[in-house]
């Protein structure tokens, strides 16, 4: 059953990709996907305990690690949007930053969303940053149905 | 923007230190002084509460009531709040949980010869401090009206460096530098050297191996915010290697005082293993106080150790800049100029001042050592008693050594150490344990009698504590478990062989090579 308005919840990481794969497959066509990325906030603290550095050293690696950030998210969301394009969906996105959860229950309540799609955690051992999202205070959040994608390595 | 929290929580602080000062003054606390056995920090713990509780209340009342406009006046000030409450931290700490968890530690009675369980654990207002503020960032966030403030921490320190400036002789300075020159020279070339080799090998991209070997290398975090531009990490490669770091830092912070304590080192080998095995710089200056936290001979042993690594910063990061320059086609153009101008670390400059007028004697009379001084023209209550005579006196027959018995005789003719030399001499007797522990105990009275502190260096002494106090707790307020979490990956594998290798190779070297005479 196709769906007319998904939110995808997905940052690059093979268990993402199963979930654009899959929100897309699942889209209507004409349809649309709202792509949420979500910096995690422990980035917040990747300055660490530094304080031998000068200010100027310090806002040189603050801009380089947001225009990185910023960079990666951007190959990603120029990918997705082709591949959305190229399957006959709408597509527009949204940055947020803060705990994975937090801002996906925030977002999914922000629109007339008919079905959320996240990917699976990736299996255990497996290289990846940790930035898990906890399920229970998303499911309790939505009013609409939400779907996990199986991983692929699964 | 304005940065000023219209919030009652500094005026609250405040009006808590005046209180905790007014009943130290008042006696209302004579019980719990006397408790915990912290009866030395009185003239503290009422100087400081009524000074920075005043400061609080002032600035705390403006906070509330005044109105604040956007500019320099309301950046500083809204600072004031979380320096503060940085500051009531390290205060409660010092004053009270540290000798409490010191009095349980004695109630359990010994656990390593005659250390207790707070001795060999380093359980002191130090990592302590640094404890408390990591659980206040994890467990509680640091409260928005503090979150301007809380950067203060790493102007303590630097202030800290910069008065320590004040405590070296130039035979230290001379002596340590060199010392730890050689030190730092090989393990930081050793292991960024370590570290590439390794990368190759394991074929992880040159951004991840620049950016961990500037990590494991030289002073960890600080060295990875250097670096990172320079090499270009990637995101993901920034978040393992700092991840990794602090891990290994706050670990070590907690395990090198306990194996130094294991092996019985001295100040002087601890601070140099310390200064060169622990990657991260802060936990440098964490575990050196751990492990002496009534005096800073460890921390100046440290310190010269942690500036040294600092001044080899930009040279690591210019070799890391032409090394990847030569290994990508995309990898930005290398200006020998701008890296060292960029990196190179101004405080140490104020150190190298302070050390500098000290040198010319005005804040210590010219014959002080080690921030002391010999005058033997003492009141006659200082002098050796009829009794400490006699205990002296009857172990005389168990020194060997002509200049010991010289000195001995000196001593026990005139009831007051006679000279330097003498002095030095009968401190040899101490240390070669030869006598018993009450004829030492004699001994070492005899030469605190004729070893004055200058109230100068006596003050900086107490303001360098305080100060390293105040930014140990604020930087623990910068460690999140959310980013030691992200250790992993290669960085994690590369970094602990690395890593383990430097800790137990610098110990083995100051093991073999380095005594505590400097």
């Amino acid at each position: 059953m196709p769906y007319q308005n998904i939110l995808l919840a997905s940052h690059g990481t093979p268990g993402a990709r199963a979930a654009e794969e899959l929100a897309l497959r699942l889209c209507a066509s004409p349809g649309g996907i709202h792509h949420l990325l979500v910096v995690p906030d422990f980035w917040t603290g990747m300055m660490g305990d530094d304080w031998l550095n000068n200010v100027r050293t310090r806002i040189t690696y603050g801009k380089y690690v947001e225009s990185t950030l910023e960079r990666e998210l951007q190959e990603h969301v120029e990918r997705v949007c082709a591949e959305a394009e190229g399957a006959g969906a709408r597509y527009s996105y949204e940055l947020k930053v803060g705990q994975p959860a937090e801002c996906l229950a925030e977002a999914a309540g922000a629109a007339g969303y008919d079905l959320v799609v996240i990917g699976s955690p990736r299996p255990k051992g497996a290289a990846g940053l940790r930035s898990r999202m906890s399920l229970d205070p998303v499911v309790r959040a939505l009013n609409i149905p939400l779907l996990v994608a199986p991983h692929p390595d699964a | 923007m304005v940065y000023t929290h219209k919030h009652p929580a500094l005026l609250i602080m405040g009006i808590i230190m005046l209180a905790m000062g007014a009943a130290t003054s008042s006696g209302i606390m004579d019980g719990v002084i006397n408790y915990l056995h912290i009866s030395k920090l009185v003239w503290e713990l009422t100087s400081l509460s009524y000074v920075f509780g005043a400061i609080a209340v002032a600035v705390g009342l403006w906070h509330l009531f005044g109105e604040h406009r956007e500019g320099n006046l309301d950046y500083y000030l809204s600072s004031i709040t979380g320096g503060i409450f940085i500051l009531l931290i390290a205060m409660l700490i010092r004053w009270f949980v540290a000798p409490y968890v010191a009095v349980v530690s004695k109630s359990l009675g010994p656990v390593m010869g005659d250390k207790y369980l707070h001795d060999v654990m380093g359980l002191n207002y130090v990592v302590l401090g640094i404890l408390a503020g990591i659980i206040i960032v994890n467990v509680f966030r640091i409260p928005a009206w503090a979150e301007n403030g809380v950067r203060l921490s790493r102007l303590g320190l630097k202030t800290g460096v910069i008065l320590l400036g004040t405590l070296y002789s130039a035979a230290e300075l001379r002596s340590l530098g060199g010392l730890s020159v050689v030190m730092i020279g090989f393990f930081v070339l050793g292991s960024v050297g370590l570290v590439l080799w390794f990368g190759a090998r394991r074929k992880v991209p040159n951004s991840m191996g620049g950016v961990l070997s500037a990590g494991m290398g030289v002073c960890g975090v600080s060295a990875t915010v250097a670096a990172a531009p320079v090499v270009q990490a990637r995101s993901v490669e920034i978040a393992y290697t700092i991840g990794t770091i602090l891990l290994w830092g706050v670990g070590c912070m907690f395990l090198f005082p306990v194996i130094g304590h294991v092996l019985d080192m001295g100040h002087v080998q601890f601070g140099a293993w310390a200064g060169t095995g622990i990657l991260n710089s802060a936990q440098v200056a964490g575990a050196a106080l751990a492990y002496q936290p009534n005096g800073i001979e460890t921390l100046k042993v440290a310190e010269i150790f942690n500036i040294t690594r600092v001044l080899v910063l930009p040279i690591i990061v210019l070799w890391l800049a032409v090394w990847y320059v030569k290994r990508e086609e995309n990898a930005p153009g290398v200006s020998v100029g701008r890296v060292v101008f960029e990196k190179f670390p101004m405080f140490v400059l104020g150190f190298l001042l302070m050390f500098a007028l000290s040198s010319t004697g005005i804040f210590a009379p010219a014959q002080h050592y080690k921030g002391k001084y010999f005058d033997n023209n003492i009141a006659e209550s200082k002098l050796l008693k009829s009794e400490d005579v006699a205990v002296l006196q009857a172990e005389a027959g168990k020194v060997a050594r002509e200049d010991q018995k010289a000195a001995l005789g000196r001593l026990l003719e005139n009831r007051k150490v006679m000279s330097i030399d003498d002095d030095d001499v009968l401190r040899g007797l101490v240390n070669a344990g030869v006598l018993s522990k009450d004829a030492n105990g004699v001994l070492k009275q005899a030469h605190k009698s004729v070893r004055h502190t200058a109230k100068k260096v006596s003050a900086f002494r107490n303001w360098i504590t305080w100060l390293f106090a105040f930014g140990l707790v604020g930087l623990g307020m910068q460690i999140t478990i959310a980013s030691i979490r992200q250790a992993g990956g290669q960085p994690l594998v590369i970094g602990g062989i690395v890593g383990s290798a430097k800790a137990v190779l610098s110990l083995i070297v100051v093991l073999m090579f380095v005594r505590e005479t400097i």
